[in-house]
């Protein structure tokens, strides 16, 4: 009942520019981000079953491939989990960019640990290696195993930015390239601490509640719409110049309500 | 232009053509000058071709080089390049960026050397037993596996190494963390096996008969026969072996940085292998993706694969050097016996390291093993092997050549044993968590909901599309390389830059080609993300494997035959097409099994330059991207959560479609044998 729903949606915008024009099948290269890649993929499925004359390739790579993709014009739009960076927008200043969803950045553990909440204070010095043993933050004793991202990730920069205020994360920290990677490790690994997009997580893992105020905040799509989960940031579409033609009607199928639930059905947060 | 016109080779083909021209006069009825002329334009026409194939490999490995460095000179320059090589921090985003590469080229030289300690000694081991001591029908199985070791892919090794191989080391040796330079080691140093079991087993089994039967017939025990006859005489083999292994894992990006944790550190202490730990390759596979293209950070990365690089180049310049002190030392007694003599003072270099080598054999085969246990079994196992070494030793002086052979013999089994339980474990892994999701809908529909539903059918074409147009690529061009080194010329300078040129793209890491596939053919000659800067990638990666295995191939070509054709009046290149190939052509089927297996199982080449995660319909250009198998999997296992089954169904089809290829190459080659005429 979803996909009729969602084809319909996609059935709607996609007829309204593209039947005059259309050529026998279309097609729609999307790069970047692996964070926004389930997003793209799902919404691309759903515009593809309705319509058998587009066919919409969804690339990974990063936010970072995603950027240069579009700014040298090898992609229709990139995907990114990060905002451009300075030097991107003096590369390619035509570049425009369209929030297509928000997501929340969890801190995950082993299902194990019992460890009840965090404070953004208690992460970060995780994170910088000054609380090494999880018995100092209310949970067992363990050696704690920090997990992080590599350096050119986008969750990383803006976990970097939003919980670390950009200072140096300990050296011994084990670093992995994707959302998957990380919390395919927590869930192995009794000590670790990781930090994933919210459309990762799942029972072989436990997202921990991070303290504001005094107060536990869950991870949840509710807790990110109504900020109170402080760990938030946007996702990203970029193209050349405003949105045109087929790269139009499948961002603006996106920002739909159809598009919309399959944000909310991929555990990201609708704009 | 006429490359080497003035080469001694042209005289004997002139030599050839006329006596061909006077044997056969019915086929010369017009007249025989023109004829003449013809024919000789047509062996300069097909001598060029061959040569600028040769040349590929070179001017390739050249280019490659200045590309990466045209890249990566902007850091140099920022940096200054001792810095760059020698910092001691790689934080390229924090606040004050930090490219010190220095931790990074430790990891890598730590990994490799702990992948060898484990690789040598089994493969060698198990070369020694296949060769020699296999009974045939143990043989022609065990044969074949190997082969099929060397077709598992590494980001299927690293999905395994991820799943079970991590939480082995993190339950068995109670540390926090299984991702680990134990991991690493251990994963590249199966990864390795196929290559150095293949070839030295290869070159045991080519060490001339008659001096076996000599030695068994002078009364020495097989054992001895082995180790100091087959063996010395295979040696030149075994050493290219293990260089190629080193270059196989000093190489590995996707196995590698599944497992080993990446933390960007010096293990504290040095020997400490339950150490987290980050390579070059490790790097550039995470990093690569997600830089913006034109940074500091992103010109670092060029960096590092220039560094990446060197490295490698070192490594087999250094084994080039090695090896061809080794030829010499053997050139001298020809294809006779080099039977172990009497040690006596040597004059040369080479000739004393050689002569080291052997008088130290035995100290430096305990010191490997020693290293192999510790890294398995840490302090206990050194000292054990420690123990075993004195009782070797007594052994070897004490003992009867009997029973030396029986202990050699066991260790040998042991060899054997743990190749086979590596294999068993990750194929039965596989197997019983993948078969149940493979249906008749998993291999024809096209994925759907990200992977986690629907089938592969555009990946299983998209890889076959990759492979075959990188040999479609790489072959002719190999061949032709091969035929020119071995047919055309005698060993003199070109040659020597030739093969060289070769094996430096051998030694050439996948995924310095991925780099050099991105900024190049991606970004430079703006080909895109397609098919065809993928298969081009990939055929520079599989060319020295064809280039290497039809010239030794060739080579098995006795030389009176090639005089038999030439003296009945063939020309050259009837000679070699006629004579020579064609006997050839189970070598060449060898090596092309091998680059097909290579070039199915990669990931980090195409990782930027040719796939797409999900597409529906197959592409109608070479310029369209494709899905394949083995990016698919990499994606499955790292980026989408719930689709279990579906992780290992797809290893399961692309081991597969593996085993579909070798068998086919086996039978074609198996055929061959028997046909063979000497």
């Amino acid at each position: 009942m979803v996909i009729a729903l969602l084809a319909a949606g996609c059935t709607q915008t996609g007829e309204e520019g593209a039947s005059p024009t259309a050529p026998p099948v279309t097609t729609l290269k999307v790069t970047g981000s692996t964070t926004v890649l389930p997003i793209a993929q799902a919404a691309a499925d759903s515009c593809m079953n309705d319509n058998t004359t587009v066919d919409i390739q969804v690339t990974g790579g990063g936010s970072g491939v995603g950027v240069q993709s579009i700014g040298e014009g090898t992609a229709d739009i990139g995907m990114s989990s990060r905002d451009l960076k300075s030097d991107e927008k003096t590369r390619y200043p035509d570049l425009v960019t369209t929030t297509i969803a928000n997501d929340g950045i969890a801190v995950i553990v082993h299902p194990s640990n019992t460890v009840s909440g965090l404070t953004m204070a208690q992460i970060k010095a995780i994170y910088e290696g000054e609380i090494t043993n999880w018995n100092e933050v209310g949970g067992p004793d363990r050696i704690i195993v920090v997990i992080g991202r590599d350096s050119a990730s986008g969750t990383r920069e803006f976990f970097s930015e939003k919980v670390m205020n950009r200072e140096d994360f300990v050296a011994t920290r084990l670093e992995k390239n994707s959302n998957g990677a990380v919390k395919q490790t927590v869930a192995q690994t009794p000590g670790a601490i990781g930090y994933v997009s919210l459309g990762y997580i799942d029972p072989e893992i436990t997202a921990v509640p991070v303290i504001v105020d005094g107060k536990p905040v869950e991870p949840t799509v509710e807790n990110v719409v109504s900020k109170r989960y402080p760990i938030a940031r946007s996702l990203l579409m970029i193209t050349h110049g405003a949105p045109s033609g087929l790269a139009k009607e499948y961002i603006d199928f996106i920002v739909s309500p159809a598009g919309q639930k399959i944000v909310s059905d991929e555990g990201f947060v609708p704009i | 232009m006429k490359p080497d016109s003035d080469h001694p080779v042209e005289e004997e083909t002139s030599a050839e053509l006329y006596s061909s021209a006077r044997d056969k006069p019915d086929t010369a009825v017009n007249t025989g000058g023109d004829m003449l002329a013809h024919r000789h334009r047509r062996e300069q026409v097909i001598r060029a071709a061959w040569f600028f194939c040769a040349l590929f490999a070179v001017v390739t490995i050249f280019f490659i080089l200045a590309f990466l460095f045209f890249d990566a000179y902007p850091i140099f320059l920022d940096v200054g390049v001792w810095n760059f090589i020698s910092g001691m921090v790689w934080d390229p985003t924090s606040i004050n960026p930090q490219y010190g590469i220095f931790p990074l080229i430790v990891g890598t030289l730590l990994v490799t050397l702990g992948a060898m300690a484990i690789s040598i000694p089994l493969g060698i081991g198990t070369a020694i037993y296949i060769a020699e001591l296999a009974p045939c029908r143990v043989k022609a199985i065990a044969k074949p596996a190997v082969e099929l070791l060397a077709g598992i892919p590494s980001v299927v090794f690293g999905f395994f190494g991820l799943i079970m191989l991590t939480d082995w080391i993190r339950v068995t040796f109670d540390v926090p963390s299984g991702e680990t330079w134990l991991a690493g080691s251990i994963l590249l140093g199966v990864m390795a096996l196929p290559t150095i079991i293949s070839i030295s087993e290869d070159a045991i089994a080519s060490a001339p008969l008659e001096c076996k039967e000599g030695s068994l017939a002078l009364g020495a025990t097989h054992w001895q026969t082995i180790s100091r006859v087959v063996t010395p005489a295979a040696l030149s083999g075994i050493t290219a072996a293990v260089i190629l292994g080193i270059g196989r894992a000093v190489g590995e990006t996707m196995a590698v940085l599944m497992v080993t944790g990446n933390a960007a550190i010096i293990p504290d202490p040095i020997w400490n292998v339950l150490s987290p730990i980050r390579t070059l390759t490790g790097t550039l596979g995470i990093e690569m993706g997600e830089v913006p293209i034109g940074s500091t950070h992103y010109h670092a990365l060029f960096g590092v694969a220039v560094v990446l690089l060197v490295i490698t180049l070192i490594i087999n310049i250094a084994a080039t050097i090695i090896l061809a002190r080794i030829k010499e030392r053997s050139m001298p007694s020809g294809t006779t016996c080099s039977v172990k003599r009497m040690e006596k003072p040597q004059e040369g270099s080479g000739e004393r390291l050689m002569g080291m080598i052997r008088h130290y054999r035995l100290p430096l085969v305990a010191i490997a093993l020693a290293l192999l246990l510790f890294i398995i079994f840490g302090i206990f196992g050194a000292v054990a092997a420690g123990s075993l070494y004195l009782v070797v030793h007594v052994a070897g002086t004490r003992l009867s050549p009997r029973w030396t052979q029986r202990v050699a013999f066991s260790l040998v089994f042991i060899c054997v044993l743990g190749v086979l339980f590596a294999l068993g474990v990750i194929l039965f892994d596989i197997i019983v968590n993948g078969a149940p999701y493979i249906t008749w809908e998993f291999l024809t529909l096209p994925p759907s909901n990200l992977g986690r539903s629907g089938g592969i059918f555009p990946a299983i074409v998209g890889t076959l599309y990759l492979v075959a147009g990188a040999i479609g690529i790489a072959l002719p061009i190999g061949i032709g390389a091969a035929v020119y080194l071995t047919e055309y010329t005698r060993e003199g300078k070109t040659t020597k830059i030739i093969r060289t040129g070769t094996d430096l793209l051998n030694g050439t890491p996948s995924i310095v080609f991925g780099l050099f596939g991105f900024a190049f053919l991606v970004i430079y000659l703006k080909f895109g993300i397609s098919l065809i800067a993928g298969q081009v990638t990939l055929a520079l990666i599989v060319l020295p494997t064809i280039i290497r295995t039809t010239e030794e191939a060739l080579r098995t070509v006795p030389t009176f035959i090639r005089e038999g054709s030439l003296a009945l009046g063939a020309t050259k290149w009837q000679t070699i097409r006629r004579v020579v190939l064609p006997p050839s052509v189970p070598g060449i089927v060898t090596g092309t099994i091998l680059s097909i297996g290579r070039a199915a199982g990669e990931t980090a080449p195409i990782l930027f330059t040719a796939v797409v995660f999900s597409t529906r319909f197959l592409p109608d250009s070479l310029f369209e991207p494709v899905m394949a198998l083995p990016y698919h999997l990499y994606i499955l296992a790292t980026n989408v959560p719930g689709a279990e089954g579906q992780k290992y169904a797809t290893a399961l089809v692309l081991l597969g479609l593996v085993v579909v290829f070798y068998a086919l190459a086996i039978w074609i080659r198996h055929r061959y044998t028997l046909q063979r005429m000497w």
